[in-house]
């Protein structure tokens, strides 16, 4: 969905620049990173694609280790650092990453390899207005330092989030160089952010400002790394006097919650749909969703209950429920989004399969989806787009995952079969099945007779006997060089 | 839906193969093509009260028994004004749509000038030509005034889409003459026969020397079907099935492997086949007719889908099937009528925008057309909503999805701006299936009109005292003479099937 980013960052083009003196305080604060990243093939879900690489500028932290882009190193197979000014390499590890908030922390093999790097202390939260840099590295090792600008604070979206998180937007006038698609926002040479998107004609980019960053390593120290909460709402506006009128609101401030998922934060502390959301921990919300911020001013409500508070963390909301005003306590947590039927986020995680005599099924999430290109939602299976977009709906039961034939592979067994694809599976021999991990084991313990596949559309059914398809598993392996089978 | 395939009129190229000889086709063809220049208006279904869009255009056509010119639907679309013209005559005679049926794109217009038809002979209908068996094709494309011809080869004969209905497929004649945007309606000819008309190709960046037309079992259908004054739709089995290739499902559904039989995977609900068929029944012939295991059934020989057989046939005909159901042989007659519940995946083209007016607010019944004109501003939502319609037979339940198509703004919907494109569910708690719900609806309530939409979209609310005050105003910023049109006249729509419930 959201790869769009990585195109600008991969595209830069020199287009004047604001190079500085190279400062001795840079020395020991920055690393180059280098990804070696090859993602899973989706369509084919055996096999992975052909791996590339990607170069970034990490941030030393005081205590030695780095801080990077998640984008960066998702789906690696291997992370790099290497020293500005030398060729010295070092295999790191990541420690704890974060796909949502764009954040990795990275950690060298050899833990003397950073020694002596003294690295770069976390500043402060920037306004718009505020001047700041973005470092590169010449490469000889030398610090170039661009003249950056703060043009807005907002929440945002993020490479591989939906909801949104603070972001800056930042002007900028960036050469092109190496080591580039990540680069430190540094003020008064302690960090600021990280640029995560950069577009090279408008010379403007966003990047991860300082209380996202500082939520992440808080999170992130204690060794458990739990991720930001989630509310688990959807909302509108509530700026039109005639529907505040209609939903008893009172006569300012607030949203109208238009669905509640009721794992979520909201959803079990008793928020409903319909409700009107007036204040989160004592933070007033206006008609539009935002509440006043002490340093950013009128901010969306986004910020307010992702980036301030962590998981386990209690949260209290007021509310008017028809008309009535009462407060509703709860805690923060991130079940809304982990507790689903179709995950959205499947970086790092090898795609499930299983191949029946031919047939592949697959559990359908987002990154499967994602794999049709931008155009996803008109060129996927429209069934398999309607049950994750319209999730909350259709498979509100996050145990029910959606399983589905994927395509066929043509064998001995699947003649009359070869065209269907996309089919989302319901039952197997009359019962429903619920998970790939289910369907592998019901098939296993199929020795004779039917076996009876039914999906949601045409053509409804397919039969498969089950001796055949013990006969023929092993010659599909061979014929289609198939590593295995399943992979659950 | 209309991928690179566009209408286009076949052309004659100006070489004749050797020979210059002036055959009988050729003095025929002469005598009994005609241009036919039509001005046609085109309903805009983004502004659904305004009387459309004026555009000219150019087809050709050809004189049949009794002094009718049979052309394509498409040329005479709309047309508020038409005028034949014959080949080596200057005079240009007013003509009138007789007949049209979308569905196969053909039409009749008639001259009611005698003038005209003298010195016309009528050109008569032949039968299938053999593949790689030559035709010629006469028209008037781009290019130039007089009468052309391209000569080409039988390719293909086979199903296909009719790309002007937008949702319909027929039998239809491929071939490889020379193709050249300009007149559809020309007629295909074979010694001194018609065996089709000109209808469609490819844009040359897809596909060279494909065109296509549309053979005689077609035009006869229409020709007879219109006999009693009256087009009607073509009908549908409305069922979906499934070769029956694969030896388990054979087993399963214990047939012979003998190479026969289809078997059933979906009944459309309200088309012939509802009640009638199941799931899971093997079909084995359709009005004695064998059924191959891949659907198809000989017909004069040769190989065709077994729906050509109903494809021949009227509203009310029977066709005879036989049907291998829970291990027994049964004949099943269905009668057979149109599939009206997919009718709203078809192009519209005479019939007026249908819309309902309220406080700036446009509601518009899910049409193709609309599709087309809403453009970005479908949700994934509402494109999901079409294109699942017929499948999930939603249908039963919205015979008619009412889309909010627009919001033209005014002081008093000015927080309703963003909310165009959303699906109608229920307005002022009744519940909204057809476009002749909405006003009903919006006259019930109280003094607010509360309108919720599928989703999780907040309600738009109106207070109806300030609605009545400001509609005179909005229609006339907005140019709007009637607040309404609803008449569904001829169109033909989905019954729906969901139990009635009692309004609270």
């Amino acid at each position: 969905m959201n790869r769009v980013w990585m195109i600008f960052l991969l595209g830069w083009v020199t287009i004047g620049m604001a190079a500085g003196p190279a400062d001795e305080s840079s020395r020991g604060s920055l690393v180059r990173i280098r990804a070696s990243i090859q993602p899973y093939d989706q369509f084919r879900p055996w096999q992975k694609k052909a791996p590339f690489g990607l170069n970034g500028t990490g941030v030393v932290l005081p205590g030695g280790k780095v801080l990077a882009t998640a984008a960066l190193v998702e789906n690696r197979t291997e992370v790099g650092l290497e020293k500005p000014g030398s060729a010295e390499k070092c295999a790191a590890e990541v420690e704890a990453i974060d796909y949502e908030a764009n954040l990795a922390l990275l950690k060298p093999t050899d833990p003397d390899f950073l020694k002596g790097f003294a690295g770069m202390g976390i500043g402060t939260a920037l306004r718009s207005g505020d001047k700041a840099e973005v470092w590169q590295l010449e490469r000889n090792g030398e610090l170039l330092r661009n003249q950056a600008e703060i043009l807005s604070t907002g929440v945002g979206r993020y490479p591989s989030d939906e909801a949104g998180f603070l972001v800056y937007g930042v002007r900028v006038s960036l050469p092109k160089r190496d080591d580039s698609y990540m680069l430190p926002l540094v003020r008064n040479s302690q960090l600021a952010g990280i640029m995560m998107g950069y577009d090279r004609d408008s010379q403007e980019g966003s990047a991860i400002p300082v209380p996202m960053i500082e939520h992440f390593l808080k999170d992130a120290a204690d060794g458990k790394y739990e991720g930001f909460p989630t509310l688990g709402v959807s909302w509108s506006p509530l700026r039109d006097p005639n529907l505040r009128e209609e939903v008893l609101a009172p006569k300012s401030g607030g949203v109208l919650l238009t669905r509640v998922n009721p794992r979520g934060t909201a959803g079990r502390a008793g928020l409903m749909e319909g409700d009107v959301l007036l204040s989160v921990d004592g933070f007033k919300l206006d008609e539009d969703g935002n509440y006043r911020d002490a340093l950013y001013g009128p901010t969306a409500v986004g910020n307010l209950i992702r980036t301030r508070p962590t998981v386990g963390s209690p949260a209290k909301f007021h509310i008017s429920r028809q008309g009535r005003e009462m407060d509703l306590a709860g805690v923060y947590d991130r079940k809304a989004r982990e507790e689903v039927a179709i995950p959205t986020l499947q970086y790092d995680v090898p795609p499930k399969y299983v191949v029946v005599g031919g047939l592949v099924f697959q559990e359908l999430t987002g990154t499967y989806l994602q794999e049709w290109g931008e155009k996803w939602s008109e060129r996927a299976p429209q069934r398999l787009v309607q049950l994750f977009t319209f999730q909350n709906e259709k498979r509100p039961d996050p145990e029910k995952k959606v399983v589905f034939l994927s395509q066929v592979l043509p064998s001995p067994i699947t003649l009359g079969y070869l065209q269907l694809s996309g089919l989302v599976l319901e039952k197997l021999n009359g019962r429903e099945v619920h998970s790939l991990q289910e369907l592998a084991e019901r098939v296993d313990r199929a020795d004779s007779g039917d076996l009876v596949f039914e999906f949601t559309d045409d053509p409804g059914k397919l039969v498969l006997d089950a001796a055949e398809v013990r006969a023929v598993q092993e010659k599909i392996g061979k014929d289609y060089n198939l590593p295995a089978l399943r992979r659950l | 839906m209309r991928f690179g395939i566009w209408k286009l009129t076949l052309v004659l190229l100006p070489f004749f193969a050797g020979c210059g000889r002036e055959d009988g086709q050729l003095r025929e063809a002469k005598k009994n093509v005609v241009m036919i220049e039509v001005t046609a208006q085109i309903w805009d279904y983004r502004l659904p009260w305004n009387p459309g869009t004026v555009s000219s255009s150019r087809g050709a056509g050809f004189v049949i028994e009794g002094n009718r010119i049979l052309t394509n639907a498409h040329v005479i679309s709309g047309a508020r004004y038409i005028t034949v013209q014959r080949e080596a005559d200057p005079r240009k005679y007013p003509g009138k749509v007789l007949h049209v049926a979308h569905d196969c794109d053909l039409a009749l217009v008639e001259v009611q000038d005698p003038e005209f038809f003298k010195g016309t002979t009528a050109l008569s209908l032949g039968g299938m030509p053999d593949l790689e068996s030559v035709v010629s094709v006469y028209g008037f494309p781009i290019g130039g005034d007089r009468l052309s011809v391209t000569r080409g080869v039988v390719s293909r004969i086979d199903y296909n889409s009719y790309t002007h209905s937008g949702r319909e497929s027929h039998l239809a004649i491929q071939i490889d003459a020379a193709i050249n945007p300009g007149n559809s309606g020309g007629p295909v000819m074979q010694s001194d026969k018609v065996v089709g008309v000109a209808f469609q190709g490819f844009r040359g960046d897809v596909a060279q020397n494909v065109g296509y037309m549309i053979p005689t079992p077609v035009i006869r259908r229409f020709l007879k079907d219109v006999e009693d004054g009256h087009y009607d739709h073509y009908v549908d089995i409305a069922i979906r099935w499934m070769p029956l290739e694969n030896p388990a499902m054979r087993k399963y559904l214990h047939r012979p492997n003998d190479g026969l039989g289809v078997v059933v995977t979906d009944i459309f609900s309200e088309g012939s086949s509802d009640g009638m068929l199941k799931k899971e029944d093997v079909l084995l012939s359709i009005d004695g007719h064998p059924i191959e295991s891949d659907g198809s059934v000989r017909l004069d020989g040769q190989p065709v889908q077994l729906e050509e057989i109903v494809e021949r046939k009227f509203a009310g005909d029977q066709v005879e099937l036989e049907v291998w159901r829970k291990q027994a042989l049964e004949k099943v007659a269905l009668t057979l009528r149109p599939a009206e519940m997919f009718s709203m995946y078809e192009n519209l083209y005479e019939e007026a925008p249908r819309y309902v007016l309220y406080g700036g607010l446009v509601f518009q019944p899910l049409t193709s057309n609309l599709m087309a004109g809403l453009l970005g501003a479908a949700d994934l939502r509402l494109r999901q909503t079409y294109a699942l319609f017929g499948q999930d037979q939603l249908y039963r339940e919205t015979p008619e999805p009412v889309i909010l198509s627009s919001v033209l703004p005014d002081r008093l919907n000015v927080y309703l701006g963003g909310m165009a494109g959303q699906i109608v569910r229920e307005i002022n708690g009744r519940r909204i299936r057809t476009l002749a719900d909405v006003i009903p609806a919006l006259e019930s309530g109280g003094e607010r009109t509360v309108i919720r939409f599928e989703g999780d979209q907040r309600p738009a609310v109106l207070k109806k005292s300030e609605v009545d005050r400001v509609m005179p105003r909005i229609m006339a910023q907005y140019g709007i003479k009637e607040t309404s049109r609803t008449e569904v006249n001829g169109r033909r729509l989905a019954k729906g099937s969901f139990s009635e419930e009692k309004p609270k």
